[in-house]
C-alpha cells in the first residue's frame, strides 16, 4: 500500500501515521540483514531498499508534496524515523542526496535542474556523493583548487577531491570548483561555484580508498579536463561558497528522529552489561548509564528543536552544538561497548557467536566495529569536532575572533 | 495569564528575571552572608507579592493555576542568579503537595499563608537525600517517603542541626524527628510525583546556575588580555568554553522536558535524566569556570564563588549524576528482562 500524501494526513495526531508506517515496514523490511554496503552486492541491495521505500512513499516523508515527498510536519518525520529504527530497517545509502543536494536544488536550483535530477535521486536511480575536501583543502575548505574553465558552453574541470563517502558507488557528484581562479587572490571564498558533474564523464577517474576497518567506504576522485555542461552549475557561478555553507548546515543540524538509532543502540549496550554478566557490577551500570542519560538528552534537545522550528524559531545557530552533541556521544557509546567487551575487544566476533533472542544480535560484534569506526568519522567529517569547537565559541557565545594569519 | 503556555511562560520569565536582577543581585548575596541570614524575609515577601509563592495553587484558592510546565524559565533564573530561599521546596514542592492533600483539613489554611510568604517548607527525601535544605528557616518539614507517605512536622516536633553547608548561600540541615508528626496523606503517585518535581527542579537551577559560570567566564576571558589579546581569543580557551556551553545547552534542554507532561509515564525517568546529566554538566562549567579565571576566581572579591558553591550543592541535593544514573541503567536492565 502506498503512504498518503499531503497536508491533511499530517493535521490530526501522530497515531494514525505511526500505525501505518509500522504496518508497512513491517511488510517490506527485508528479513534477512542486508550485506554491508560498503560492498558492490551490499551497496546494490541496500539501493534495492531505497527503491522499496520510494514506491511506497516514503523514500522522503519531510520533502515537499510537490517533490514526490510526503509533506510530513516534523512530528510526523520524527514519528517516521521512531518507526524506521524500531524496525530496524537498513542504513540508507542516499542520505547525501536526499539531505544535502536535495534541499540545494529546492532552494537554488533551477526548474530544469529539478525536474532532471529530483526524480532520479528521490528513487535512487541516481546515487550522489558530496565532493568538497581535497588534499589542501579540509578544515580550511575555502583553500581548493580544484578548477573548472570555461570553454564555449562547458567548463573543463581539472583536479581532485578526497574522502569522497561512498564515491566507489556513486553515479554523480556534486563538487565545489573555482570558476575564478583569480578572485580568490583577494578573497578566498569568491570565484567558486557549485556544480554537478556526472562520474561516468571521460577524464573521471575514481579510486576507492581502503578504510581503516578494511571496507571501501570512500574514495578520491580524479578529474581530467572534464567536460561538464554549463547548465550543471547550480545556484549562481561564482557564488557557490553560499550553498556550501547551507549543505554543511544541513549535515550538521539535527536529524529528525536519529535519537532512535542511538535508542537501539543503547538497547544493544545493555543486551551486552548482561551478556557479559555485568549486571551487578556498579561501574558497568554507571557507563550504561551515562550513555542512556547522554542519549536520553539528545531526544529531549531533537524535541526541543522540533518545536523551535514550528515556531518559526532559527535552527542555524543550533547545527554547530548539535553536531559535536552527537558525534561525542556517538563515540561514547560505541567506545563504552568496546570497553565492556572486555577481552572479547580484542575479537572481531562472528555475528552467529551472538543468541538469537540478545539485543545485540541486531548489532552483531562486527558491526559493532563497524559503527566505532563510523563513530570515529563522524567527529572529522561536516566539519571537524574543533571546527564545531571554533563556530561555537566565535559565532554562538561571541568571543573575540583568533587574529587571522596575513 | 492567557492560558497559553508558552505565552504564560515567556511573561512569568520576564517578571522573575526583573524582580531577580534588581533584588537579588551580588549586592543581595553578599549582604545575606554579612547579616548572617541566609533567608530574607523582605525578599520572599516580594516573591508573595509578585505571585510567584502562588504559582501552582489553584485559582479559586487565590493562586495562579499555573503547572510545573510554567516554571522551567524560574527555576533555571533562580540558579542563574543563586537565589537563596527555598523556592523549590516551598512554592514547588510544598504547595504541589498541599494541594495533592487537598482534603487534609490543615491544606486550605497552608496553601494560604504559604501563598502570604508566611509558610517555609523544607523537604527530606529520605531515600534520596538526606538534608533537608532551609531546615533552620522551615516552619514545617514534609518527609516524603518512597513507600508514599506523606508526613508534616513542626519545627517543635523536629531536632534540626544546622550543618557546615559548602553553599553558605544553599544552607542544610539535619533533621531528626522526635515526635510523630503529622501524616497528609499515602500516596505513592503523589509521592512519586513530589520526587519527580524535586529532581527536575533541581535540574532546572543546576542548569541556570551552570549557564551563569558559562556567561561570567566568557565575558572574563574578552576582557582579560595576556600577549596583547583578550585570552578569549586563544583557540585553548575558546574550546574548553565550547565544549561547557554544549554541554550546557542540552542540561537546559533536558531540563524542560522533565518539567514538561508529568502525567505522561516517563516522568519520573526523563526527570533523573535531567538531574544526571545537569550535575554531569554543571561539573564541567564549575572546573573550566573558575580555571578560566585564574587567581581572579580564587578570590572572595569576586563572586565567581557563588555559583561554583550553588552548583556543588544541587549536584549533591535529591539524587547525584551517579545515583540516577545507575538507577537508570537498572530501570532499563530490568525493563528488558521483563520484554523476553
Amino acid at each position: 500500500m502506498m503512504a498518503t500524501k499531503g497536508t491533511d494526513v499530517f493535521d490530526g495526531s501522530v497515531d494514525e501515521f505511526r500505525t501505518q508506517v509500522r504496518q508497512w515496514l513491517s511488510e517490506n523490511v527485508p528479513a534477512e540483514k542486508l550485506r554491508p554496503w560498503t560492498t558492490r552486492e551490499g551497496f546494490d541491495q541496500h539501493r534495492q531498499w531505497e527503491r522499496t521505500l520510494f514506491e511506497g512513499g516514503y523514500a522522503a516523508v519531510d520533502w515537499p508534496v510537490e517533490y514526490e515527498g510526503l509533506g510530513a510536519g516534523l512530528r510526523h518525520t520524527i514519528t517516521f524515523a521512531e518507526e524506521y529504527y524500531r524496525a530496524r530497517a537498513p542504513e540508507r545509502v542516499n542520505m547525501g542526496g536526499l539531505y544535502l543536494l536535495g534541499p540545494v536544488l529546492m532552494q537554488y536550483g533551477t526548474e530544469e535542474q529539478r525536474r532532471r535530477w529530483i526524480p532520479d535521486l528521490l528513487s535512487c536511480s541516481t546515487v550522489w556523493c558530496q565532493g568538497f575536501s581535497e588534499p589542501g583543502a579540509g578544515s580550511d575548505l575555502g583553500s581548493l583548487r580544484t578548477r573548472a574553465d570555461r570553454d564555449g558552453d562547458h567548463y573543463v574541470v581539472n583536479g581532485q577531491k578526497i574522502w569522497t563517502s561512498m564515491g566507489g558507488f556513486a553515479d554523480w557528484i556534486f563538487a565545489l570548483v573555482r570558476t575564478d581562479p583569480e578572485a580568490a587572490k583577494k578573497r578566498k571564498h569568491a570565484g567558486i561555484s557549485f556544480l554537478c558533474i556526472d562520474l561516468r564523464s571521460p577524464g573521471v577517474e575514481v579510486r576507492p580508498l581502503t578504510m581503516v576497518d578494511g571496507t571501501q567506504g570512500f574514495a578520491e576522485v580524479f578529474f581530467t579536463d572534464v567536460r561538464v555542461p554549463v547548465e550543471n552549475v547550480v545556484g549562481k557561478v561564482d557564488q557557490g561558497w553560499q550553498i556550501a555553507m547551507s549543505t554543511l548546515g544541513f549535515e550538521r543540524g539535527a536529524v529528525f528522529g536519529d535519537h532512535a538509532k542511538f535508542s537501539n543502540d543503547v538497547a544493544a549496550l545493555a543486551g551486552l552489561v548482561r551478556q557479559r554478566g555485568f549486571t551487578d557490577d556498579t561501574l558497568a551500570l554507571d557507563e550504561l548509564g551515562r550513555v542512556l542519560v547522554t542519549t536520553e538528552v539528545y531526544r529531549a534537545n531533537v524535541y526541543r528543536l522540533a518545536a523551535l522550528s514550528e515556531a518559526g524559531g532559527d535552527l542555524d545557530r543550533t547545527a554547530s552544538i548539535n553536531k559535536l552533541y552527537w558525534t561525542e556521544m556517538q563515540h561514547d557509546i560505541f567506545a563504552t561497548g568496546l570497553r565492556l567487551m572486555a577481552e572479547e575487544g580484542a575479537v572481531i566476533g562472528d555475528p552467529g557467536t551472538i543468541g538469537r533472542d540478545d539485543p545485540v544480535t541486531a548489532h552483531a560484534w562486527q558491526e559493532w566495529h563497524h559503527r566505532y569506526w563510523y563513530a570515529r568519522a563522524a567527529m572529522i567529517f561536516g566539519g571537524t569536532s574543533e571546527i564545531q569547537r571554533n563556530i561555537i565559541s566565535e559565532r554562538v557565545l561571541g568571543l573575540p575572533k583568533e587574529p587571522r594569519p596575513s | 495569564m492567557t492560558g497559553n503556555v508558552d505565552t504564560d511562560r515567556r511573561q512569568l520569565d520576564e517578571v522573575t528575571t526583573e524582580l531577580l536582577e534588581r533584588y537579588s543581585g551580588v549586592d543581595h548575596l553578599r549582604a545575606r552572608i554579612d547579616v548572617g541570614a541566609v533567608h530574607s524575609p523582605e525578599l520572599w515577601r516580594r516573591f508573595a507579592d509578585t505571585g510567584l509563592l502562588s504559582a501552582l495553587i489553584q485559582e479559586d484558592r487565590g493562586g495562579a493555576g499555573l503547572t510545573p510546565q510554567h516554571l522551567p524559565g524560574v527555576l533555571h533564573a533562580m540558579g542563574y542568579h543563586a537565589v537563596p530561599e527555598p523556592f523549590l521546596e516551598t512554592a514547588v514542592l510544598g504547595a504541589t503537595a498541599f494541594e495533592a492533600f487537598s482534603d487534609h483539613p490543615e491544606s486550605s489554611a497552608r496553601l494560604e499563608a504559604l501563598a502570604e510568604g508566611e509558610l517555609i517548607v523544607g523537604i527530606r527525601l529520605s531515600h534520596l537525600d538526606p538534608y533537608v535544605v532551609f531546615g533552620e528557616d522551615a516552619d514545617l518539614v514534609l518527609d516524603i517517603e518512597a513507600e508514599g507517605r506523606v508526613t508534616a512536622y513542626r519545627p517543635e516536633e523536629l531536632e534540626v542541626e544546622g550543618l557546615n553547608a559548602v553553599d553558605p548561600l544553599r544552607p542544610v540541615a539535619r533533621v531528626t524527628p522526635r515526635g510523630a508528626g503529622e501524616v497528609l496523606g499515602t500516596s505513592p503517585r503523589i509521592a512519586t510525583r513530589l520526587r519527580t518535581l524535586a529532581v527536575a527542579g533541581a535540574a532546572c537551577q543546576l542548569a541556570g546556575a551552570a549557564r551563569r559560570l558559562v556567561d561570567m567566564t566568557v565575558e572574563y576571558v574578552s576582557v582579560r588580555h595576556q600577549f596583547d589579546r583578550p585570552v578569549g581569543s586563544f583557540q585553548a580557551v575558546k574550546h574548553k568554553i565550547a565544549d561547557v556551553a554544549v554541554g550546557v545547552d542540552m542540561a537546559e534542554a533536558a531540563a524542560a522536558s522533565a518539567l514538561g507532561d508529568l502525567t505522561q509515564d516517563d516522568a519520573a525517568h526523563r526527570a533523573a535524566v535531567a538531574k544526571a546529566y545537569a550535575g554531569q554538566a554543571a561539573d564541567r562549567a564549575n572546573v573550566e569556570a573558575l580555571q578560566l579565571h585564574g587567581g581572579t576566581g580564587f578570590t572572595w572579591e569576586y563572586h565567581l564563588h557563588f555559583w561554583l558553591k550553588r552548583v556543588m550543592s544541587l549536584s549533591a541535593a535529591y539524587g547525584t549524576t551517579t545515583t540516577h544514573r545507575r538507577a537508570l541503567a537498572q530501570d532499563l536492565l530490568t525493563h528488558m528482562n521483563k520484554e523476553q
